[in-house]
């Protein structure tokens, strides 16, 4: 019997090798068809890079990367997900290519802990040629990096890219001391995402949620559940996620400008922990163990609606069946705090050009007339959910269509609009550190009682400690 | 003679424990065959689109390449290692020496270093031998481990020195009595270590994501990273990922099996 286990075993570890061997090449073969006429160096990257795209794969044509690469054509980039970033790349470097003969981009697929992991390694190490001509950075983590290691950078401030044309919230990420270090990429504007079908059912519509303020919404969420049975939220338990964007909304940061920490004495963040603790009490919101909890109750059903970035968009088209379901509106926003908006942003990323690239010219050139300078690029890396922080973009054709998904809304320009009203705020260096202080607080709240002023002040003390003084 | 109650309440608890032990493996097997939203929505029954799922996973991913990295990885570093640990501990064992007690005692402490600590000045030490994405920079900081040593140390103390002093008369040369002797009468020993080496070299991820940059160089645990990294997850995807990099170490623990208990309790009888 143990025998016959594992020679199926075998024989099965080898039929997966053998076939996935046979679908590489059978991809790469077509890259060949894909562009028969294909036969100088640049049409060869272009195929090259289109059929990578086409199944979404970044490997088929990536030669060895150590660091910057030896080809005066080419840059080499560490960016994480086929089915967005490294998308996006590739078809920037298709659109390049139009014009630039034999430009093409090696892709290296690493996830974003990963690059942050290789970055401070290098810089530890004392050795940054290994680091690619582009990288991408989380924004929430762009300040710690252009703090501690500015030397993996380089300056973009007079390299020429319009940076006005992007929203100045987003900007602020990539930004320290009045320099710019990256260049944004994909919008995290919140969206709050609703059931219409569940609001019908509990007498309201997408416009009651609309330009509203939290205690409109947790009175009306009260009657969602009444009605429907289902909460209105669910949220990561323990995740500072909905707390972060709400600050944000009112332009307030865990940080001071001049970078002490703000979570003691801030009134916004007592306000909005106490919206939170209220709504968990209500049974408005609730709390799930896990992400992937959070993706289920989307998707189950078992939620009203979802309060995220708006690539949280991505996981809820996932449920077909829930087509024309859905709609959006703008987040509610603080009563009573004079710089509060119904915008805010979670999530989102910047590339960065790094001081190893040899290139220096030909990336800041690629870079302004791609994301920085191409309605033909954010066209259609809207089809992945990408979407551009990058003004004129919004005003294309792509993103005025109707998505019948989401009751046939022009839900992109929509996206793009609230993201320009959204508050910059402040990340700094201890970004993590604060939020993460933020979160402890937040649960030992809801699940153990504890005193709301009592945990904040450990919570600003545990930073202060983190930051060494 | 057992009483039927208590062989009842014997089997109930042993099937109860079974089905908890065999349920993630299930659950894995199932979710693999499953959409992701039927994943999602908590599917507990083999779905029929496991084909769908090794489709776009062999279009997101460089399955077949990742497949032989790791073998290849696995398969040299735990000869190499199984070569230079057993060697070191038969040694320590075997042969005296007035400091070996003290250079075990360093080997030990370093066993007590985490990797974390140590992995950057390696880095430098690799970038500066000009060893940056090579496999050598992957295999060399794993082929000698304290822990391997110690355990060969171990098992040697079980193995009878008249051997060796016979093996001596006869005329064998020291390394002839290693290998001709040695090395048969510890098989159960070494497929236990082989096992351990196999598995860890099989699931190290952070070395090799530091210091193997570039795609070829991609291996199975990276591979499982890569799909739980976007905005969105295909739970079948990444299920049936996580589920093909567990077949290889399922079938060298199923070969092994036997020999690693014995292995584990003590070679020679």
């Amino acid at each position: 019997m143990k025998r016959k286990l594992i020679s199926a075993l075998l024989a099965l570890t080898m039929v997966i090798s053998m076939t996935a061997c046979g679908g590489g090449s059978g991809a790469s073969g077509d890259s060949g068809s894909g562009d028969a006429a294909a036969d100088d160096g640049g049409a060869a990257a272009d195929a090259g890079t289109d059929a990578a795209a086409d199944s979404g794969a970044g490997q088929e044509d990536a030669a060895p990367v150590e660091g910057g690469s030896a080809d005066e054509n080419t840059l080499t980039v560490w960016t994480w997900d086929p089915n967005f970033n490294i998308y996006a790349i590739q078809k920037a470097a298709e659109i390049y290519a139009q014009d630039h003969e034999g430009f093409k981009v090696e892709v290296s697929e690493v996830q974003s802990d990963d690059i942050e992991t290789r970055l401070t390694t290098a810089v530890a190490a004392g050795d940054l040629s290994t680091l690619p001509d582009i990288f991408l950075m989380q924004d929430n983590s762009f300040q710690k990096y252009a703090t501690n290691y500015p030397d993996i950078f380089t300056d973009l401030t007079s390299s020429g890219i319009d940076f006005s044309q992007f929203s100045s919230a987003k900007v602020a990420y990539s930004t320290l001391d009045g320099k710019n270090y990256g260049i944004p990429f994909d919008n995290g504007a919140v969206i709050n995402c609703m059931r219409t079908d569940y609001l019908e059912e509990a007498g309201f519509t997408i416009d009651d949620f609309t330009d509203i303020t939290w205690s409109d919404y947790m009175e009306k969420a009260k009657v969602v559940l009444e009605k429907t049975g289902q909460p209105i939220l669910t949220s990561q338990a323990g995740s500072p996620d909905l707390i972060m964007m709400m600050l944000q909304s009112c332009g307030s940061s865990l940080f001071n400008e001049d970078g002490s920490v703000n979570i003691a004495g801030n009134e916004e963040l007592k306000q909005m922990m106490d919206i939170y603790v209220q709504m968990v009490a209500d049974g408005t919101l609730v709390e799930v163990t896990d992400w992937d909890q959070y993706i289920a109750s989307l998707n189950n059903g078992t939620a009203v609606s979802a309060l995220n970035g708006c690539w949280i968009m991505a996981s809820i088209t996932v449920a077909e069946d829930q087509s024309g379901k859905w709609a959006i509106t703008n987040m509610p926003k603080l009563d009573g705090v004079s710089n509060a908006t119904n915008y805010s942003n979670n999530g989102g990323s910047s590339w960065a050009i790094s001081s190893n690239c040899q290139k220096v010219d030909l990336a800041i050139d690629f870079m302004n007339s791609t994301f920085a300078g191409s309605n033909a690029l954010y066209d259609d890396v809207i089809s992945k959910g990408a979407l551009a922080t990058w003004a004129p973009a919004g005003e294309s054709e792509a993103y005025n269509e109707s998505v019948e998904f989401f009751g046939n809304d022009a839900i992109y320009a929509k996206i793009v609009e609230f993201a320009t009203h959204t508050p910059s705020n402040i990340t700094g260096a201890y970004y993590y550190d604060a939020r993460d202080a933020v979160g402890v607080a937040l649960s030992n709240i809801c699940q153990q009682g504890a005193d709301i002023d009592s945990e904040i002040q450990t919570a600003q003390e545990t930073v202060e400690f983190n930051m060494g003084g | 003679m057992m009483s039927k109650g208590k062989k009842f309440f014997m089997y109930a608890f042993l099937t109860i424990f079974s089905l908890l032990s065999i349920f993630p493996l299930y659950y894995m097997f199932c979710a693999a065959t499953n959409k992701s939203i039927d994943v999602i929505a908590g599917k507990l029954i083999p779905g029929t689109y496991l084909i769908e799922n090794y489709k776009s996973l062999i279009a997101n991913q460089n399955l077949g390449l990742a497949l032989w990295n790791s073998f290849r990885n696995s398969f040299i570093l735990t000869v190499l290692c199984l070569l230079v640990c057993s060697i070191a501990g038969y040694g320590f064992e075997i042969y005296h020496d007035k400091g070996k007690d003290a250079v075990f005692t360093v080997l030990l402490t370093a066993m007590m270093i985490p990797f974390a600590a140590v992995m950057i000045p390696m880095f430098r030490m690799f970038s500066s031998l000009n060893m940056v994405n090579t496999m050598a920079a992957f295999m060399l900081p794993s082929i000698s481990t304290p822990f391997m040593i110690m355990m060969f140390r171990q098992a040697s103390r079980s193995f009878p020195h008249d051997i060796i002093e016979a093996a001596r008369i006869d005329g064998l040369s020291e390394l002839a009595i290693f290998f001709r002797m040695f090395f048969p009468t510890m098989r159960s020993t070494y497929a236990a270590a082989m096992t351990i080496v196999f598995m860890n070299a099989w699931n190290n991820y952070l070395w090799p994501k530091v210091i193997l940059m570039t795609n070829e160089s991609i291996t199975m645990p990276m591979l499982v990273a890569n799909l739980l990294g976007g905005y969105t997850v295909d739970y079948g995807m990444l299920m049936l990922g996580v589920f093909i990099c567990t077949i290889p170490t399922a079938i060298v623990f199923f070969c092994l099996q036997k020999s690693f208990a014995e292995g584990i309790t003590g070679a020679v009888k």
